[in-house]
């Protein structure tokens, strides 16, 4: 039970990747996504070998729909695996396999994918969609975000009984570079997509300052003294995030 | 103000990380880790840039202390960074460049670095080095988890009004495989070494759990049937 949404920003070309599950720590087996590549996420039975090779495939140039092909010719028991791909240009591929449990399904739309398994019903993988094009305009991680949160809103993962708590959740961002742009974790918590949200927007406060004091470290102040600047404009009110560095 | 053990287990050959930090979200920063190539991370004020260099040369055949030294050639701000790199073979090569700051220090023994800045002085990187080296006969990751509690027990970080607490923590191994065999974060916490041992030992029960019901799924039980046998284990115990 996991779901999870895929997207790429047709401005940036950013790459991106939401999920959250009743698993614990579901984004320390999120590898597959590169920059300049595509992305590349198997889930409910995964097969952990799927998504580096999907990525390396993708990097030679196949496409979304061959490399779905190619797994499932090298995967005994693809029939029990979830798998969403995209490339670069943001050609996708799905497969819901029919060995998944209980409700489980994907969705194509502009710019992404949506699915999941274990889950209350397609209205999970509607409010999945709906939050990710609700603001189109927006950096592809809020996006992500509020996907996460309107398919949780939308019931989530379980049935008609009892609801599963999402125990872990991850949102991953690539842009150009091969190390991550955005990469926010929670592992374990009893309301993982609440305190990811939580978890994302304090490191947007920080983003730029990590950044920036990489590349000038002689500029660079030092952070208790950061923070302290943060807690100062917070009790003022002003956005931390629209201050300068 | 970071303080870390990067390691390669000689038995198994497995590469790990164990960090922990008053910054938040360091798991970001611990892409150093690949299969039989080896290990790097750099800290302090990050060359994002680092990490992905020195393993691409670590792959191509370059020795440890060489790829310390390209690194450093390749940047014109090295004297700000902390790096820590270790090859297949086990050696273990880190700097400290002199502008990290205040104090900041490493030590490099048989296929580990203990390494950190901002810390509270020379025996917090012993403490990580004696940590890890404690119970060697205890699994890789438990190895590296211990040493950052001692890092952390040994006083850890200070900042211009003392003791920094760690916000962030980390653990993660790559074993014989492209993907992580142990990938464990904590982003924002205040006792994040505390939180990160917690989610440890949650994990480790599900671990075999994962693992076996990918590469078997027909006879897998369903994550809530386990769930609740966990459970009635726990309860019986």
């Amino acid at each position: 039970m996991t779901y999870s949404i895929i997207g790429r920003c047709a401005r940036t070309g950013r790459l991106g990747l939401g999920i959250t599950t009743f698993s614990l720590a579901v984004g320390g087996r999120c590898e597959g996504i590169a920059a300049n590549v595509g992305v590349c996420k198997t889930q409910a039975f995964p097969n952990r070998t799927n998504d580096p090779l999907g990525i390396k495939l993708l990097a030679e140039g196949f496409l979304p729909a061959r490399v779905m092909q190619m797994f499932a010719e090298n995967d005994t028991e693809h029939d029990y695996r979830q798998i969403a791909i995209m490339d670069r240009e943001g050609r996708v591929a799905a497969h819901t396999g029919s060995g998944t449990r209980g409700w489980s399904g994907h969705r194509i739309d502009a710019d992404c994918v949506a699915f999941g398994n274990g889950l209350v019903g397609p209205q999970v993988l509607a409010g999945l969609i709906s939050g990710f094009q609700a603001k189109p305009d927006d950096p592809l991680e809020y996006r992500l975000m509020l996907a996460l949160e309107v398919g949780r809103d939308a019931g989530g993962q379980g049935d008609a009984q009892s609801h599963k708590p999402e125990r872990s959740a991850a949102i991953k961002i690539v842009d150009r570079l091969d190390y991550p742009d955005i990469d926010v974790r929670v592992d374990v918590h009893p309301t993982a997509v609440e305190e990811l949200r939580r978890m994302l927007e304090e490191f947007k406060l920080y983003e730029v300052f990590y950044r920036e004091r990489g590349r000038n470290p002689s500029q660079a102040i030092p952070q208790d003294v950061f923070v302290t600047n943060l807690k100062a404009r917070r009790a003022h009110g002003t956005s931390a995030s629209k201050s300068p560095p | 103000m970071t303080f870390t053990l990067l390691a390669r287990c000689p038995r198994s050959g497995q590469v790990g990380i164990g960090i922990a930090t008053y910054s938040i979200c360091v798991g970001l920063y611990c892409n150093g880790l690949r299969s039989n190539a080896g290990a790097a991370m750099t800290q302090a004020f990050v060359n994002q840039g680092n990490n992905t260099l020195a393993l691409n040369l670590l792959a191509q055949g370059f020795t440890a202390a060489r790829v310390v030294d390209e690194l450093k050639f390749n940047d014109p701000n090295s004297e700000y960074r902390q790096i820590a790199v270790i090859d297949r073979s086990g050696h273990a090569v880190a700097y400290s460049g002199p502008k990290t700051r205040g104090w900041s220090g490493h030590k490099a023994g048989d296929g580990y670095v203990a390494m950190g800045n901002m810390l509270a002085g020379p025996h917090v990187v012993e403490a990580i080095a004696a940590g890890y080296q404690a119970k060697p006969d205890e699994s890789f990751e438990r190895r590296l988890l211990r040493s950052i509690e001692a890092g952390r027990d040994a006083g850890g970080q200070v900042g211009n009004e003392g003791h920094l607490t760690e916000r962030s923590a980390a653990l993660v191994v790559y074993g014989a495989y492209d993907y992580a065999e142990l990938d464990l974060r904590v982003d924002l916490h205040d006792k994040a070494v505390d939180e990160l041992r917690r989610s440890f030992e949650e994990y480790e029960l599900y671990r075999g759990y994962y693992r076996d019901r990918g590469k078997n799924p027909k006879d897998a039980v369903p994550q809530d049937v386990f769930v609740s046998r966990l459970e009635r284990t726990e309860a019986a115990q």
